[in-house]
């Protein structure tokens, strides 16, 4: 037998321990090659606007994943360098030197990790596609819905896969050049034991917590305020105390538990001192857990978010039917529309309408300049929606009374949409004649059905009358409402939305966010209107059924059986791919828990059998056997989620200091969720518990 | 064969430094069986892994077969391990992978590729320590008095100038602990082998030539065994107990008294 064989007969012993090291790199390269591929896949980035929230908060939680795969893989890395160390002391006791030892491990540890980072690259890709095309097998399917992946994310795997090799070498390199060998044969049975800490750890972490989220939530806010200049990156710094706090919650969790005073104090001592003394390992596994367990409950809190308020919008409409169009296009009457309903068998009723002007209105403006910004008057800053006092009152029942020289701004009657409308102006312009009237805000009229960028503003009738002198038709617009008499139909719907569309010319083919107004006083300015630039959403009258026309046409109607059917079909793309990100986080977390436990158990059975030579019963052993995945499994996941649900009630609290309906429903929603997600934790839990009493021999 | 001049050995914690050796002198006369004992703390091991080239040594001398060990780079202590050492470990230290017949035959297969020779030897080994009819079990398969004479074989594969022995009966049972000294014993005997011993079991102790006391880090005594036949094994083992319980019971060593 010569040195080459013998090493492989050694390797073939620890055919296990390589398997673990082997599926630990597995996972977190498949993790990250799909989480990467579904990022950067023009299918996902055409629904994410560039620079926009949703994109900031998928790469946010992408890095989380990928701090959470770094940690596993050094994890991975140290458990089967732990293992392997003991074969190499004996080796070198026995007179092995180092340089005869290197070829063999460098070529064992370079064909583990490289092969196991390519498999989990490899199997990335069919693993986005069975998921997403799972997503549209059982949950919805739409155009939009197909996969386009953009090779380029393989560059981010490439980059990791460098890393896992070139750190496995690292490590593999720090192993041979220590000079103790006694400790080296020692290293597997060394323990790393948490230092004593004090009861005050947790209950600080958790205070930790609280003030890093207000203070990372505020600080951008903050800022802005005291500089008047946009923050960099940098300012997320001020989220840090969150995860200190975490590692001292998960710190105390590991050495003290969180049961107050027991009657029996040495009832779980077994089980804590095995927790304390693999302690900082077990600390690294739970921070890791607990920050994938948030991002994935961050993710997934999207849908109920966006489902419920939805749901709850269309339901509690007073028309099933709203829709808008400009005076300059032939849209659809009410005789008109009254014959496509008997055609489907149904007939019109409560049919209201009423005309509006669109007019140019001033206000004061955060100019940017890079990254510093101030505030400055624009007399032609945006267009309005510019309702009669008695025509919002024919049309929504209200009695309304508006002085002259005021404006009055529709919202919603919580006003949670009053950020997106003016109420800075101070004179409204007649863009044919460029005639003004003064119109300085007057506060709120509360009317939900027709709240919504960018918004209606209602004047008084005298005022109304001077300022739409000499407008021409593309400045005028009419605004309808009516209801079904009897059982809507959804065929009827769409009949009525195609035609509705095909009345309208090329002229009207634009988002609700293109401000003629801002144009033109952008070209009167000798600028570019930012809107004529390729950053703005392009929608088409070719494709009336996508998401990006259902959601951003500048006249798109409201119709209450059509927004309740096409509801997941408009959101697909986006509901879908936060589903992705919880299942891939989720995924994660639930491994990295499970290998925990494993290696716990392979650490402890010395344990086990001495707690069995002194008659420990099987149900006595199952109990610790259970404390220990317990921990594992319920400390993440009870931290992380609590964590996201209060992070989600302060961010809907924070956008307008209350919670509305919606907000309260989707919130509830998202508690269903959270059960679902304990439920799944669990049952993996109890399928982890199994194997570790069957490796235990329990 | 082994000769320790002035041996002195300290480990570092932070800024800190605790001598555990404090200027050993001893020597081992070749075909010698030697045990060194003392009490916890007292320096034993650390004196063992010294001369096993595990750690190294602050200052002194350690000269084995005539060469020196201070100042030899890495390779050439490697191959002092392999080829003038063997090693018997209290926690056997077999690999788990190999069978008993391979795990014996592990530092040929470092020194060099396993000739017909080597096989030989290694079964000459199997019987004489009584373990042939295990040569194909794994060292899971078997006992602890099992896996010792294994490794007491390990130890003598490259026919070394010296076995060191770290708590050889540690982990064992009486029965075991016996047959794994008279296994030294045949070793002794029927292949010339020098044995150094550190060890706690004054039965295992009696079976020595000559036992070393340590206190402190330094040696405290020397009891030689008288082999003209007037003391036997019994008695030896009654001086060594009232040498271990006179040790305790006064601080120092003789001559300071």
């Amino acid at each position: 037998m010569t040195m080459n064989q013998l090493e492989r007969k050694l390797q073939k012993a620890d055919q296990k321990q390589s398997y673990l090291y082997l599926f630990c790199n597995f996972v977190s390269l498949l993790l990250i090659t799909s989480y990467a591929a579904m990022m950067f896949s023009p299918t996902v980035l055409l629904i994410l606007p560039e620079g926009g929230d949703s994109r900031k908060q998928v790469t946010m939680i992408f890095v989380l994943a990928l701090f959470g795969c770094v940690v596993f893989t050094v994890y991975a890395s140290g458990l089967f360098f732990r293992k392997k160390s003991r074969q190499l002391g004996i080796l070198m006791a026995l007179g092995a030197s180092r340089k005869r030892l290197a070829p063999g491990l460098f070529r064992e540890v370079l064909i583990l990790s490289s092969v196991s980072s390519l498999l989990g690259i490899v199997a990335g890709f069919p693993f986005v596609y069975l998921l997403w095309n799972g997503f549209r097998l059982f949950i919805v399917d739409t155009d939009e819905m197909r996969l386009q992946l953009d090779y380029r994310c393989l560059l981010l795997s490439a980059v990791f896969f460098v890393l896992v090799v070139a750190f496995s070498c690292v490590t593999a390199y720090r192993y041979l050049r220590r000079t103790n060998i006694i400790d080296v044969v020692h290293e597997e049975h060394k323990n790393e034991p948490v230092r004593e800490l004090g009861r005050w750890c947790g209950p600080v972490g958790i205070l930790l917590i609280f003030a890093g989220a207000v203070c990372g939530y505020e600080a951008p806010a903050v800022y802005m305020n005291l500089f008047s200049a946009y923050p960099t990156g940098l300012i997320s710094i001020f989220y840090a105390p969150v995860f200190v706090g975490l590692y001292m919650v998960m710190l105390h969790s590991v050495v003290h538990g969180w049961a107050g005073k027991r009657k029996h104090p040495y009832k779980n001592i077994i089980s804590r001192s095995m927790m304390k003394f693999q302690g900082k390992q077990t600390v690294n596994n739970l921070l890791v857990s607990t920050v994938l367990i948030a991002g994935s409950a961050f993710a997934i809190f999207y849908i109920p978010m966006l489902g419920a308020g939805q749901v709850l919008d269309v339901h509690s409409r007073p028309f099933d039917y709203c829709y808008h169009y400009r005076m300059d296009q032939t849209a659809l009457q009410q005789e008109e529309i009254q014959k496509l309903a008997a055609a489907h068998g149904l007939s019109v009723k409560d049919f209201r309408q009423s005309s509006y002007l669109i007019l140019g209105i001033d206000a004061i403006v955060r100019k940017e300049d890079g990254r510093r910004f101030h505030e400055e008057h624009v007399d032609l800053c945006e267009s309005v929606k510019v309702l009669s006092e008695s025509g919002f009152n024919a049309l929504t029942g209200e009695q309304i009374v508006v002085p002259s020289g005021e404006y009055r701004v529709v919202s919603t009657s919580t006003e949670s949409d009053i950020y997106h409308y003016t109420n800075t102006g101070t004179f409204l312009t007649n863009m044919a004649t460029r005639e003004t009237i003064p119109a300085k805000f007057g506060g709120y009229a509360h009317y939900d059905f027709l709240a919504g960028p960018p918004g209606y503003y209602v004047i008084n009738d005298d005022d109304y009358t001077a300022i739409a002198s000499g407008l021409t038709p593309d400045w005028l617009g009419t605004v309808a409402f009516f209801n079904i008499d009897g059982k809507d139909s959804y065929a009827f719907a769409q009949d009525f939305f195609h035609t509705l569309i095909s009345c309208f010319g090329p002229e009207c083919e634009y988002a609700y966010f293109y401000d003629r107004v801002a144009k033109i006083a952008a070209e009167e300015a000798g600028e570019v209107y930012w809107g004529d630039t390729d950053s703005m959403s392009q929608i088409s009258f070719d494709a009336p059924d996508a998401s990006d026309f259902r959601l951003y046409w500048a006249y798109m109607p409201k119709i209450r059986i059509l927004d309740q059917n096409d509801f997941l079909r408009s959101f697909a793309v986006y509901l879908m791919m936060f589903l992705f990100i919880s299942i891939i986080c989720t995924l994660a977390a639930l491994i990295i828990s499970y290998t925990r436990c494993m290696t716990i158990t392979l650490n402890n059975r010395y344990v086990f059998d001495d707690l069995r030579r002194l008659g420990a019963p099987p149900a006595f052993l199952v109990r610790e056997v259970k404390s220990q995945a317990g921990t594992v499994f319920r400390m993440p996941s009870v931290v992380g989620m609590t964590a996201m649900y209060l992070l989600y009630v302060m961010l809907m609290f924070g956008n307008d200091g209350q919670l509305v309906m919606g907000e309260v429903a989707g919130l509830g929603a998202c508690l269903i969720i959270l059960l679902v997600m304990a439920c799944i934790v669990y049952a993996v839990y109890r399928i982890t518990v199994q194997k570790m009493c069957r490796e235990l021999e329990i | 064969m082994l000769l320790i001049k002035n041996l002195h050995k300290s480990y570092r914690t932070g800024t800190k430094s605790y001598p555990v050796l404090k200027g050993i002198n001893l020597s081992v006369a070749e075909q010698e069986f030697v045990a060194v004992m003392g009490p916890s703390g007292s320096g034993k091991s650390t004196l063992l892994n010294c001369i096993s080239c595990y750690i190294p040594f602050d200052e002194g001398s350690i000269s084995l077969g005539g060469e020196r060990l201070k100042g030899l780079n890495e390779d050439a202590l490697a191959k002092i391990r392999n080829e003038k050492l063997g090693f018997v470990f209290q926690d056997f230290m077999l690999l788990d992978g190999l069978t008993v017949r391979e795990n014996i035959l592990v530092p040929r297969i470092i020194k060099d590729k396993v000739e017909p020779e080597a096989e030989r030897l290694a079964d000459t080994l199997l019987s004489l320590f009584g373990i042939a009819h295990i040569a194909a079990k794994y060292p899971a398969e078997i006992s602890g008095g099992e896996r010792q004479r294994t490794a007491v074989a390990r130890s003598l594969i490259n026919q070394p100038l010296m076995i060191l022995a770290d708590e050889p009966t540690g982990n064992l049972d009486s029965k075991s602990s016996r047959t794994v000294i008279e296994t030294f014993e045949n070793a002794r005997k029927q292949l010339g082998a020098t044995i150094f011993m550190v060890t706690h079991d004054s039965f295992a102790a009696s079976f020595c030539d000559r036992v070393i006391l340590l206190k402190d880090g330094a040696v405290y005594d020397s009891l030689t065994r008288n082999m003209t036949g007037s003391e036997s094994r019994d008695m030896f083992q009654d001086r060594l107990l009232a040498a271990i319980k006179q040790m305790s019971a006064i601080e120092g060593r003789p001559e300071e008294q």
